[in-house]
């Protein structure tokens, strides 16, 4: 009853533009335009009314805010571009946080520093071709990889898969990316090796998996010894001790989307004992 | 034998609705586990499924890739069983080519494209149940299965037919109504700014009562937004309560 009453006002609320403070957390869909909080003191609650005068009338302190995903600069306001619940994260030191739309997504769309699994698909001259998911397969230079040289390539082939992070991702320009960090090491990234699982699940619950205290990883590592890959880009890799239990864990890290905590505790219980 | 009564005197149409009433909308976001985003509506008795897509590589030539958008293509196709009479429609007839064609240019008018450049975001619209209003139940799949994609938009599209019988605008017509032969007007709006994404007509209907018409498509257009507003609200509360929120 009382969900039902909250989702009408929602609905009827959507029609004027509302502070973006004040709908954190809930869910909104495109159409709908946030005010910032400056803006959204200035306007005043609920429409212009009597303001007191103040002194300080020119002087407005303006705080940077950043528009995440999800969201689009509209005029002075924020345009909601796709569904999902408002998120916001406070600012280290000065600025105005970041606001973004926690949104529900399968398909991958390149993000600068982020780091996927990709799929190695041409080898043209000092270029590698690698399909991300994305609407363009990425490159990858030879040269990108640890301790790699002219006359030391990487044995890389084609089909193979690579774990690496972009540093070229944006609309206009081709991805590119590279299997080393900043100082020239490899931390992790590169070829993966033999055997294992590749496969998909949905972006959010790669996100949930990847969070600081996640409990499914952290049950996932008592139940069998494992190497387990995350790519931002909704793949996984894994490689346990046999295939079963490769495609055991494989099952446990798909169907975790669709399972409550209690379920999936059941389930792991039930192959701890097994 | 006499014709048959659109609008009784007492205000009541063919199925029982009144002037401006729609029919039961009942519709469900992610049918599809293998596609990027779908949905599934019913309106009435009409039923439609949408399947979306996309951002994807250009798929056939690499010419028709746009330099600074995305391409948007979309698909029409009728069941066979869809009518009365099964009747077998190959796929590249005239009327799935201009359905194509319409649903194209109202999604290029609400999906931000220049966000995807030189990508393409295919949208295919199936109709299990023809029951009048095709192109609104299309419309407003293919709204759910986009937002279900995680394509940004600028807003909604909700779209609703009408007609006018007897001095009357009606609102989002059955089958019954349209193949009685009056004027018929589909509309597609953005609910948030009132923007028309689409309006066509190919009937004739005398200028005076255009405006009325036009009024009434547009009212059932925001009832429809309503409608599938409360559904992408529910759609995203249960897909968050299972990842933990």
């Amino acid at each position: 009853m009382a969900e039902a009453a909250s989702v009408a006002a929602e609905c009827l609320a959507g029609c004027r533009a509302r502070g973006a403070r004040s709908v954190l957390g809930q869910v909104v869909v495109p159409g709908e335009e946030l005010l910032l909080p400056e803006q959204e003191d200035a306007e005043g609650p609920g429409g212009a009314g009597e303001r007191p005068l103040s002194l300080n009338a020119g002087a407005r302190s303006r705080v940077r805010v950043i528009c995440g995903p999800g969201l689009r600069r509209c005029g002075d306001r924020l345009l909601v571009t796709k569904c999902g619940r408002l998120r916001h994260k406070e600012p280290g030191g000065g600025g105005g946080g970041v606001y973004w739309v926690d949104s529900q997504q399968k398909r991958y769309v390149p993000v600068k520093g982020d780091h996927v699994i990709g799929i190695v698909t041409a080898k043209s001259g000092d270029i590698f071709k690698v399909d991300v998911g994305g609407s363009e397969p990425a490159s990858l230079s030879y040269l990108s990889f640890e301790g790699a040289t002219k006359r030391n390539r990487p044995n890389v082939q084609v089909g193979d898969l690579i774990y690496g992070q972009f540093v070229v991702a944006n609309k206009d320009m081709e991805p590119e990316m590279v299997c080393i960090d900043s100082c020239g090491r490899a931390n992790g990234m590169g070829v993966i090796g033999q055997d294992g699982l590749l496969f998909k699940v949905t972006l959010g619950l790669i996100r949930k998996l990847l969070a600081p205290d996640c409990e499914i990883i952290q049950e996932v590592g008592k139940l069998y010894p494992l190497e387990i890959v995350f790519g931002m880009n909704g793949r996984i890799w894994v490689k346990a001790k046999t295939i079963q239990q490769t495609l055991i864990l494989a099952n446990i890290l798909e169907a975790c989307e669709h399972m409550t905590s209690d379920q999936r505790k059941q389930i792991f219980s039930r192959l701890a004992e097994s | 034998m006499a014709g048959l009564e659109l609008l009784s005197d007492q205000g009541y149409r063919v199925d029982g609705r009144r002037a401006g009433e729609l029919r039961k909308i009942q519709a469900r976001m992610g049918v599809f586990a293998q596609a990027d985003g779908s949905a599934y509506i019913e309106q009435g008795n009409t039923k439609a499924l949408a399947v979306v897509y996309g951002p994807h590589e250009i798929r056939g030539s690499r010419a028709r890739a746009l330099p600074d958008r995305a391409l948007v293509n979309c698909q029409y196709s009728s069941a066979t069983f869809s009518t009365g009479e099964r009747k077998r429609r190959p796929h590249g007839d005239r009327k799935s080519c201009e359905m194509g064609l319409q649903l194209r240019q109202t999604f290029e008018a609400a999906i931000l494209t220049q966000l995807h450049p030189r990508s393409q975001i295919d949208i295919y619209v199936q109709v299990l149940q023809a029951d009048g209003g095709t192109y609104a139940a299309c419309v407003n799949a293919a709204t759910l299965a986009v937002l279900d994609a995680g394509i940004p938009m600028r807003d909604f599209v909700c779209a609703c037919s009408a007609g006018f019988v007897d001095g009357t605008a009606l609102a989002d017509l059955s089958h019954v109504e349209e193949a009685a032969g009056g004027p018929q007007l589909a509309l597609a709006l953005l609910p948030a700014s009132g923007q028309i994404a689409l309006l066509e007509m190919d009937a004739r209907l005398h200028e005076d009562h255009l405006e009325r018409v036009l009024e009434a498509a547009a009212q059932a257009a925001r009832d429809v937004h309503t409608l599938l507003d409360l559904v992408v609200r529910q759609h995203v509360r249960e897909a968050s309560i299972l990842l933990g929120d």
